[in-house]
């Protein structure tokens, strides 16, 4: 269906109107900023890349230039097929009875486009909230595992509800059930029609409200049911309710108004959440979980408790990395562990000498929101302990860190996910074992951009350490690469013997460990990645060796051609690292295909550069071996300055950092050879 | 070292421990736990240590030992605890029962058994499929990591189909000594299952939840773990056997049913079997099932003796049509059409009943026919009014064909409504059906061949009567039936020209009503097209101008103001030649000869005429009137004085009549005006003075002079026919109670031909058709200018199909004609092809 012209310019006017009564939010404000201009530009160009970079850098992308035109419209009327899918990915909004989308449509290039437009299902990807919604929504059907405690009834229905979702969508609910949380049943008023309470009961659990109050065979009249639910508004206290019914003909006024109310109800089911679930958290002796005793009907009406493990060092050896103060004389006195094995023993020994008695922590939640992880959906639907209706709540233990927990059961309640980069790893493993992938996902992604936005954990270090030397004083600012931002990590530099102290955010090694174990695809790259820019500093290590071998162990049936994969990525990622550098002046010409750098070249460029101090490196296996003694001593970082000139990581000097690159690169592709050969890893 | 780097790094974090140690003691949980759900207690297990027991095993990478743990413990586990149960099921009896098809034991005793030995594997179905759901739940992160990452079927498939490896297709060979075969237990299953089914059709009351918790059993159950959809035990091991059996039980019950019944409880049976084989699938075996059992069902019990049940004498397809047993019409329908969309059987022989119904009509007709001609002036036995008529006076040849036309457009009728029902109430309006009815009654109407003579007599005598005694909404039925009729005739063109005689003579002798007429034309355009009707209507149009013409003329006389007292009132059609029959127009009639000699008309007249001639010239010049004498009537009041010497009676007083006579009979009347009493006049005399053809007037001197109610002369002698030689005379003592009195017209164009007449008809029609081929071919020859004799045959036979079927012979005779006169030549070397000459 494609409007006509005239049709399309009444669209504007009405949508306008609207707008400026207040009654819709403009979705699609104007904009100036040079970014959307030059998003529009690339838009218009078709410039995937471009468009996919500002998008990522937060440009509004359902903004309008001054001739109305949004990215949207822009992108199909150039029939770029590929950017409009992007684009409508990324949250352009193709809502079906706007102006824009119309005008989109109407705009399309080619029939391609145009369906694709068509076919674009706006509710599915534009509303994140939509999945939280459509849970609290099902549970309102759903029959197994049983979640209800609470039955309405009325003359000829019974509804069957959830008083943490009742209590929390209304104050009456909430004062009602504190002061007789034994309720089970409720009789509901003869005098309000069934059709009232139904319209009600689907608008706290967040679906959509039928258009027709009245069925054909219902028994009350329209007004009748529109006066229950009046009465029922003004009891319940749920004043936005009465808007609701009203806005049920208009489809975009009532998909707004769904969208503010879901945002509304996660709002307070988050306060009823804290109010509940977390305030009544409580700590006991883990020898003493078995005597906790829950009612029922407790005043929170949570139908389970949930218990997790305070760290104990003794029970199971789980270290825990919160770096603290106290730590840090800790590895003054003995140094950066080398080994994880020597790292643990001698960490946990020292760090709390006294023992404490293990303490878990509990959290009494409501199955109702549990079962958004098939993990408790399936173990509450089986016929298992943990299904059976005891007098007592049972204490169901989750295998993590109360911390993590909390992040779970905050997550499962309202959706909101705020992962510290800390707590990332093992809320990592608990979700993958709890089989909650969004969540997965996030925590993967936390590690991923290691808590913050711009990636600066992986910022070319050899330049930033070099600036960080001339300019001697932290935070250091990158001058070769326009990309990269300040090189400041959570840790952050600190300093310490009169020597910046680089506190890395993660541990790597654990970080494609677990990439590993749990097939996440994105920390595998990350690690690789995150390798690749200070290579420098572990390629020496015993225990990265050890992971190079893991890497190849982990393909079955290894023949020698096969490649390494982690040593594959950490190659091409190691190539990006410089490369991008070369390409900026050309040196990428110097390249050939297996990625080594044409040492004549090198030589004739640093010829070029009339640097007496400069010896050029020469192919040949001594001048190497020359190089390995040279680099030990080199990694070292000497202080004294270079005058003007830059160090390689073997320590010469050179003219300038480009030059530094290509020996730099040399170095570490060397290095990478001469261990697999001890390892006796050819490839 | 730390000085090199000045970096610190995070502790290693060990979350996992890597500890291969840990398998065994999970594993020894998990087993544990899978004996307990095995035996019902799995209430006091945690799901979650359970879980988190496998989830360990899983991240330390044992999966794939998990996985053969879990597989092989299952198997020990039909081994040592299920297998006795099922085996100690399997008794010797049921084997023999079941398997070996051992006579002699009660449908009952095997039932029980059977059945005892169903809710057997039943129970364990359920114990097995209970417990793997929930060992399945409990190793859900094996299914959903391991099991996925290395495309093997999930756990859960694999262990259900343990049961099919375990328990189905396990082989029994111990249970009993004395058997040395070997027995494998589905088949023993299989065998049951189907013997139950077999009892429920022969009227036993089964357990038909047992079965279909069997059969649903082998739905979940596959040939292989990968569950590939149509890979279902139930579809390649038991739906096999079901179908066979099932095709054996019927071919049965069909030869049974042949021998012993007759087409109608066939029909009823059938039906029945098909029903109860629907429900069966939804109650008993699988809805997977129903349509293919239906088609076995078609097959054997439809399909396979169709032709002999409809054979059947007494009970098959003919007596059904022909006793009317609509019931069982429509069952046969309806089955036939489930076995064959063509249903070929039941068109041929319904096309065979219907044509030798209507050649019996046909035959029924010629014996009516011969016996009321036998018996001409007598009794004929003939139904209707052609009896009656035979009795109340001679019945001329005429009315004789009339009322055979009648009887056999009704018998006709009657037959066609007869399948007009069936067709509705039995055979759901089929199209298939209704067309294979149309065409047969088409091929019997048209080998009859006076049906167009018939087909129009019936009408005119339905519109003739329908003046008097029938309400409209009966003409209408009436004149619906005609069209039907006329649908089946191929040879239009003749129906055409009896039409068209027919409706002549009832426009001009006022015979029936006009708007009826114009509505029965107005129904036949709509049916035939334009050129069909065009005549008929240019009839009607002459007749409504004459009306004019004539109330003109009288204006105009009346203008005149010429007080002639013998002043004759004349009333005029006007007919153009062309849109009349030339019987009518009385040009080219029968003998030729005297045809175009006029007669000579009295001197009042042929004023009259002359001041018509002059008046109708006044507006058209130009045009040509011909006098048709034979088509007229004239009333003339005539005066008969009282006869002398009667005193008393009719005849002592003047009496006046007003005779209504054919313009013949006028003229031949006015001759003895002029005569005195006594004299006569001979039929020469006549004949000299008038000029009447000899025929013509012999029927007219015949009516006035033999027919007693209007005997206004008298002839010598008294006989019945006429002949040259006799005299006629003035009857002065004619006497009528009727002051009008009509003549009947003795006419010579009967109303049904003889055979005579019949081949001048056709002789004369053939003349047209071959002026409409000559039109055709030179048409289509015109067009295009060069083509080959089949071609243009093919295509002159398309043209033509609308008005009658043209004869090849005919054709061909046509184009040679052409050729010798000159509009086409043959293509030189080629001479089957042929050429039009501008």
């Amino acid at each position: 269906m494609v409007l006509r012209k005239d049709q399309l310019e009444l669209k504007l006017k009405d949508d306008e109107q609207l707008i400026r009564q207040g009654i819709l939010r403009n979705e699609h404000p104007f904009e100036d900023s040079p970014e959307f201009h030059e998003f529009i530009h690339a838009c218009r160009r078709g410039d995937l890349k471009h468009c996919q970079e500002l998008i990522s850098g937060g440009v509004n992308i359902n903004g309008k230039d001054k001739y109305d035109y949004t990215p949207l419209i822009i992108a199909s009327l150039c029939g770029h097929y590929e950017l409009v899918q992007l684009l409508l990915e990324s949250g352009a909004l193709a809502d079906p009875d706007s102006f824009e989308r119309e005008r989109a449509v109407y705009n399309a290039l080619n029939n391609k486009i145009r369906n694709l437009l068509l076919s674009y299902d706006y509710t599915k990807t534009a509303d994140p909230l939509q999945a939280w919604s459509s849970h609290i929504t099902s549970l309102l059907v759903r029959e197994i595992p049983k979640t209800t405690d609470i039955t309405l009834l009325t003359a000829s229905e019974s509804f069957h509800l959830h008083k943490f979702i009742l209590s929390s969508r209304s104050p009456y609910f909430r004062r009602k059930f504190a002061e007789a949380p034994e309720t089970a049943t409720w009789k509901l008023s003869h005098s309000i029609p069934v059709e009232a309470f139904r319209v009600v009961i689907r608008y706290l659990y967040l679906g959509e409200l039928p258009r027709d109050l009245v069925g054909p065979r219902s028994a009350a009249t329209e007004e009748e049911v529109f006066k229950g639910i009046d009465k029922l508004c003004k009891q319940l206290e749920i004043a936005h309710l009465w808007e609701a019914v009203l806005s049920t003909t208009d489809r975009r006024l009532a998909r707004q108004r769904h969208q503010d109310e879901v945002q509304r109800a996660q709002a307070q089911v988050t306060a009823y959440f804290r109010d509940t679930v977390l305030k009544h958290k409580f700590t006991v002796d883990t020898r003493r979980v078995r005597d906790v005793k829950w009612p029922r009907d407790n005043a929170i009406s949570a139908n389970c408790l949930l218990r997790a493990d305070e760290f104990d060092e003794f029970d199971e050896g789980e270290g825990e990395d919160v770096v603290e103060p106290a730590e840090e004389s800790l590895i003054s006195s003995n140094g950066i562990p080398i080994g994880p094995i020597a790292a643990l023993n001698s960490t946990n020994g020292t760090s709390n000498g006294a023992k404490k008695p293990k303490r878990s922590v509990l959290f009494p939640v409501h199955k109702a929101f549990l079962i958004r992880s098939p993990y408790f959906e399936t173990m509450f639907s089986s016929e298992f302990m943990e299904a059976k209706e005891t007098e007592h709540l049972h204490v169901i233990k989750v295998d993590c860190l109360p911390e993590v927990l909390e992040i779970i059961l905050t997550f499962l309640y309202t959706e909101k996910s705020d992962c510290p980069l800390e707590l990332a790893l093992d809320l990592l493993y608990a979700t993958d074992m709890l089989l909650l992938d969004k969540l997965k996902t996030k925590a993967a992604v936390a590690i991923s951009t290691l808590g913050s936005g711009t990636s600066n954990a992986l910022v070319d270090r050899t330049h930033g350490g070099a600036a960080d030397e001339l300019q001697q004083s932290p935070p250091a600012t990158s001058t070769s690469t326009p990309s990269s931002g300040q090189q400041q990590t959570p840790g952050s530099s600190t300093e310490r013997d009169g020597q910046p102290v680089e506190v890395e955010p993660i541990n790597v090694y654990d970080v494609i460990h677990a990439a590993w174990d749990l097939k996440v695809q994105r920390l595998e790259d990350f690690a690789a990645k995150y390798l690749a820019s200070r290579l420098e500093d572990y390629i020496d290590e015993e225990e990265f060796a050890e992971l190079i071998q893991e890497s190849a162990s982990r393909l079955k049936r290894r023949e020698e051609t096969d490649t390494i994969e982690l040593l594959d990525d950490i190659r091409y990622y190691l190539g990006e690292r410089f490369r991008f550098r070369f390409e900026g002046d050309g040196i990428g010409e110097m390249l050939n295909e297996e990625g080594e750098i044409d040492a004549a070249q090198v030589e004739g460029l640093a010829a070029e550069a009339e640097d007496g101090e400069i010896r050029p490196e020469q192919p040949s296996d001594g001048q190497r071996e020359v190089e390995g003694e040279e680099e030990r001593r080199s990694t070292e970082r000497d202080g004294e300055e270079g005058g003007g000139g830059v160090r390689t990581l073997d320590g010469k000097l050179v003219e300038d950092e480009f030059v530094s690159d290509a020996v730099n690169y040399q170095i570490l592709l060397e290095k990478i050879d001469k261990m697999l050969d001890r390892l006796k890893l050819g490839a | 070292m730390a000085s090199r780097t000045n970096k610190i790094r995070p502790i290693r974090k060990p979350i996992m421990n890597r500890d291969q140690g840990e398998f065994e003691p999970c594993w020894a949980l998990l087993r544990d736990a899978m004996t307990d759900i095995h035996l019902q207690n799995a209430g006091r297990l945690s799901f979650e240590q359970l879980y988190r027991a496998s989830y360990k095993i899983v991240l330390r990478k044992k999966g794939a030992l998990l996985y053969e743990r879990v597989r092989d413990f299952e198997q020990e586990w039909f081994r040592d605890h299920i297998m006795p149960n099922i085996a100690a099921l399997i008794t010797k009896n049921l084997i023999n029962i079941s398997l070996l098809q051992h006579p002699g034991s009660s449908s009952h005793e095997r039932r029980e058994m059977g059945e005892k030995f169903l809710r057997g594997i039943r129970d364990s179905w359920t114990d097995h499929n209970r417990s793997m759901n929930m060992i399945a739940d409990v190793l859900m992160y094996l299914d959903r990591v391991y099991t996925l990452e290395t495309k093997q079927p999930s756990l859960f498939a694999v262990t259900i189909g343990l049961f099919r490896d375990n328990v189905l297709q396990s082989h029994i060979g111990t249970a009993a000594d004395d058997i040395e075969q070997d027995f494998v237990v589905f088949d023993i299953l299989c065998a049951v299952i189907l013997d139950l089914i077999n009892m429920e059709r022969d009227g036993d009351i089964i357990n038909r939840n047992l079965v279909r918790k069997i059969t649903a059993m082998l739905e979940s159950l596959y040939e292989t773990d990968d569950e590939i959809e149509n890979q279902r035990l139930y579809l390649t091991l038991f739906e096999p056997r079901y179908l066979e059996a099932s095709t054996e039980f019927y071919r049965k019950e069909c030869e049974k049913l042949v021998q012993e019944a007759n087409c109608s409880t066939w029909l009823r049976h059938a039906q029945r079997r098909l029903n109860e084989e629907r429900e069966r699938c939804g109650t008993t075996v699988s809805i997977m099932t129903t349509d293919k059992i239906a088609s076995v069902v078609e097959k054997e019990l439809i399909e396979a003796k169709l032709d002999v049940f409809l054979a059947m004498e007494g009970s098959g397809l003919k007596p059904m049509i022909d006793n009317d047993r609509l019931d069982d019409l429509s069952i046969l329908y309806q089955l036939i059409s489930r076995v064959d969309s063509t249903k070929s059987a039941l068109k041929v022989i319904l096309q065979r009943r219907v044509r030798e119904l209507g050649q019996e009509i046909e035959k029924a007709l010629k014996n009516t026919d011969f016996s009321v001609a036998g018996a001409a002036a007598g009794d004929g036995e003939d139904a209707g009014e052609a009896a009656e008529k035979a009795k109340a006076q001679t019945l001329n040849p005429a009315q004789q064909q009339t009322a055979a036309a009648i009887k056999w457009v009704d018998d006709v009728l009657q037959l066609k409504d007869k399948f007009d029902r069936i067709l509705s109430d039995c055979f759901c309006d089929d199209l298939l059906l209704q067309s294979a009815i149309t065409r047969s009654f088409s091929d019997f109407i048209n080998s009859f061949n006076r049906s167009s003579e018939y087909v129009s007599l019936f009408i005119d005598d339905n519109l003739k009567r329908g003046i008097k005694t029938k309400t409209e909404a009966e003409v209408d039925a009436v004149l619906d039936k005609a069209i039907v009729l006329l649908r089946y005739l191929s040879d239009r063109d003749m129906f055409e020209r009896y039409y068209q005689k027919h409706l002549a003579k009832r426009l001009l002798h006022g015979k029936s009503e006009i708007h009826t007429e114009k509505e029965m034309v107005s129904r036949m355009k709509s049916e035939m097209g334009n050129h069909f009707t065009s005549k008929f209507e240019g009839m009607f149009k002459d007749m409504e101008l004459s009306k004019d013409l004539t109330d003109n003329y009288r204006d105009h006389i009346a203008s005149l103001g010429d007080a002639d007292h013998k002043k004759v009132d004349l009333n005029i059609n006007v007919l153009t030649t062309n849109n009349w029959p030339p019987e009518v127009m009385g040009g080219g009639t029968s003998k030729g000869e005297g045809a175009k000699t006029d007669c000579f008309y009295p001197p009042e007249i042929k004023r009259l005429q002359e001041s018509f001639y002059k008046y109708y010239l006044k507006d058209r010049s130009g045009r040509v009137l011909t006098w048709v004498s034979s088509a007229g009537n004239a009333d003339i009041k005539c005066v008969f004085p009282k006869v002398p010497g009667k005193e008393t009676g009719p005849l002592s007083k003047e009496r006046r009549y007003e005779l209504n006579v054919s313009t013949y009979g006028m003229i031949v009347l006015m001759l003895f005006n002029d005569l005195e009493d006594g004299e006569s006049l001979s039929f020469d005399e006549i004949q000299a003075k008038t000029n009447i053809p000899a025929p013509e007037l012999m029927r007219t001197l015949a009516s006035l002079s033999s027919v007693p109610k209007c005997r206004v002369l008298l002839k010598e002698p008294a006989t019945k026919n006429v002949k040259n030689t006799d005299k006629f005379s003035y009857n002065a003592q004619f006497v009528s109670k009727a002051i009008r009195i009509k003549a009947p017209v003795i006419s010579s164009i009967s109303k049904v031909e003889g055979d005579e007449e019949r081949k001048e008809t056709e002789r004369k029609n053939d003349q047209t058709r071959a002026h409409v081929i000559d039109a055709a071919v030179v048409r289509i020859m015109k067009q295009r200018k060069l083509l080959a004799h089949t071609k243009l045959v093919n295509e002159v036979i398309s043209q033509l199909m609308g008005r009658f079927k043209p004869d090849v012979p005919l054709i061909k005779k046509r184009i040679e004609d052409l050729l010798a006169r000159e509009y086409l030549e043959r293509v030189e070397g080629d001479s089957s092809t042929y050429r039009y000459l501008a």
